[in-house]
């Protein structure tokens, strides 16, 4: 009984990850569209959505593989994911309030390897896999797209440089719906995988399904809903960085970065290099505002959104690791996971409230007249 | 060679050859479709018919080339 309600509450904190992993990651595939006006931002997220649940479906070649090589597969138990899970959520949560783009798996990644370090040790984390599979691809990603969106829009500047405005501004605005549902669908098999594979891995370890089992169908459909409603309602903030705040971006610096973008995304999944969305298009936008002029560039954005990256994993892993300590202080199967749930279902509630109540304030105070000008009548 | 534990430098340098490939190939495939669109509506204007059939087909075929490049991207993400 016990275990099945730590079970249902790690599926649970699974499918509000997706949800976080798609509202975090909306502005990947989108802000260069809304940015240059390509897409008005509904349609923009609601496309992003949509193939974000499409693509959760076309590649099923799944799943439990979270923190595969990083962690000892052994090791990993129900509340070490978690745990991991909660660090994730909470690094998504704060980079989303402060409007800074940074990767859901490196955050997921985070949280199971600090969760782990704090129920096994340093003997069950394989140090060379966190290089190879989370150090590595953060350095190449943001510089390979650097410098393949750097080249792109010279290239671009160069071929249609004579023609007149509108129709290359129109032309590279079409252009933009290819490459940002290109992304949306690469975006979609990659993430909601992820989640998945977690709630897979839950199943077989609490014994309701085996290793060789098939995904179930409604993992597949729960999590590609997750993930595409969290792409629907949009991490505005991030999107607002990624798209005005990095540069201001002209449609076809808007095509390169994304053409770039999903180029670079797709030919390392062929190669069996997967990298960081998040990582990839802020690059791509960089280079494709830094080749045109360097101060185009705002660089102390640039250089907050690195910050964040290089938190990501030291601060997931703390976080994952604290609850790990709550979660075993309370009780592993029992008590642990119900009341670390509880503790952050009041403290979302209260955030709630609380700024349902400042915007009550600011309406009330936007229809009251002025204090003089009510005086005088 | 390896680089740092699984990571190979050939499996580095490929994912860089091959994403600067494919990267530069849509932006100037597309580039291009634009490019040669606009010569052919600013030759169908000027009476040029010939130069604008000619720009016409070059447009197209550029075009299809560009969802050749889409497609690829598709099958990428069937075959993970």
């Amino acid at each position: 009984m016990h275990s099945d309600l730590v079970l249902w509450i790690v599926i649970g904190t699974a499918l509000a990850f997706d949800f976080t992993n798609g509202f975090h990651d909306t502005a990947n595939a989108v802000a260069p569209a809304i940015s240059t006006r390509a897409m008005p931002p509904r349609v923009a997220v609601g496309l992003a959505a949509t193939l974000n649940f499409v693509g959760a479906f076309l590649s099923l070649s799944v799943a439990a593989t979270i923190a595969t090589g990083i962690v000892n597969p052994d090791d990993v138990t129900t509340p070490i994911v978690f745990a991991g899970l909660i660090g994730a959520i909470a690094w998504n949560l704060t980079t989303w309030f402060f409007g800074l783009p940074s990767s859901s798996s490196h955050a997921l990644i985070g949280g199971v390897v600090g969760a782990t370090l704090a129920a096994d040790g340093t003997s069950a984390v394989q140090f060379s896999g966190l290089l190879d599979k989370v150090v590595i691809p953060a350095l190449v990603a943001p510089v390979l797209t650097l410098v393949v969106a750097g080249l792109a829009i010279l290239i671009a500047y160069r071929i249609v440089g004579r023609q007149s405005p509108g129709p290359v501004t129109r032309g590279f605005r079409l252009g933009q719906w290819v490459t940002g549902s290109l992304f949306s669908l690469a975006h979609g098999t990659n993430d909601a995988q992820k989640t998945m594979g977690i709630m897979f891995l839950a199943l077989v370890a609490n014994g309701n399904l085996q290793a060789s089992d098939d995904v179930p169908t409604w993992v597949v459909v729960s999590a590609a809903t997750a993930i595409a409603a969290g792409t629907y309602v949009g991490g505005w903030r991030i999107i607002r960085t990624m798209g005005m705040r990095i540069i201001k971006m002209d449609p076809p610096q808007g095509f390169a970065a994304q053409g770039a973008g999903a180029a670079v995304i797709l030919s390392a999944s062929h190669v069996g290099f997967p990298l960081s969305t998040t990582h990839v298009m802020s690059g791509a936008i960089m280079g494709a505002g830094a080749a045109k002029r360097l101060s185009a560039v705002r660089w102390g954005v640039a250089g907050n959104i690195v910050v964040a990256w290089v938190l990501t994993l030291p601060a997931a892993a703390a976080v994952g690791a604290l609850t790990y300590g709550v979660v075993y202080a309370f009780g592993e199967n029992g008590a642990g996971p119900v009341v670390v749930s509880a503790v952050l279902l009041a403290l979302l509630a209260a955030a709630f409230v609380r700024r349902a109540r400042a915007q009550a304030q600011a309406e009330r105070q936007a229809a009251e007249p002025p204090r003089d000008l009510a005086m005088e009548t | 060679m390896r680089v740092f534990g699984e990571v190979s430098s050939s499996q580095l340098l490929e994912v860089v050859w091959v994403s600067l490939g494919a990267g530069l190939a849509i932006t100037t495939i597309f580039s291009l479709v634009i490019r040669w669109s606009g010569s052919a509506e600013a030759a169908r204007r000027d009476g040029r018919d010939a130069a604008a059939v000619l720009y016409a087909g070059l447009s197209v075929l550029a075009l299809g080339v560009f969802f050749v490049g889409v497609v690829l991207g598709v099958r990428i993400m069937l075959r993970k």
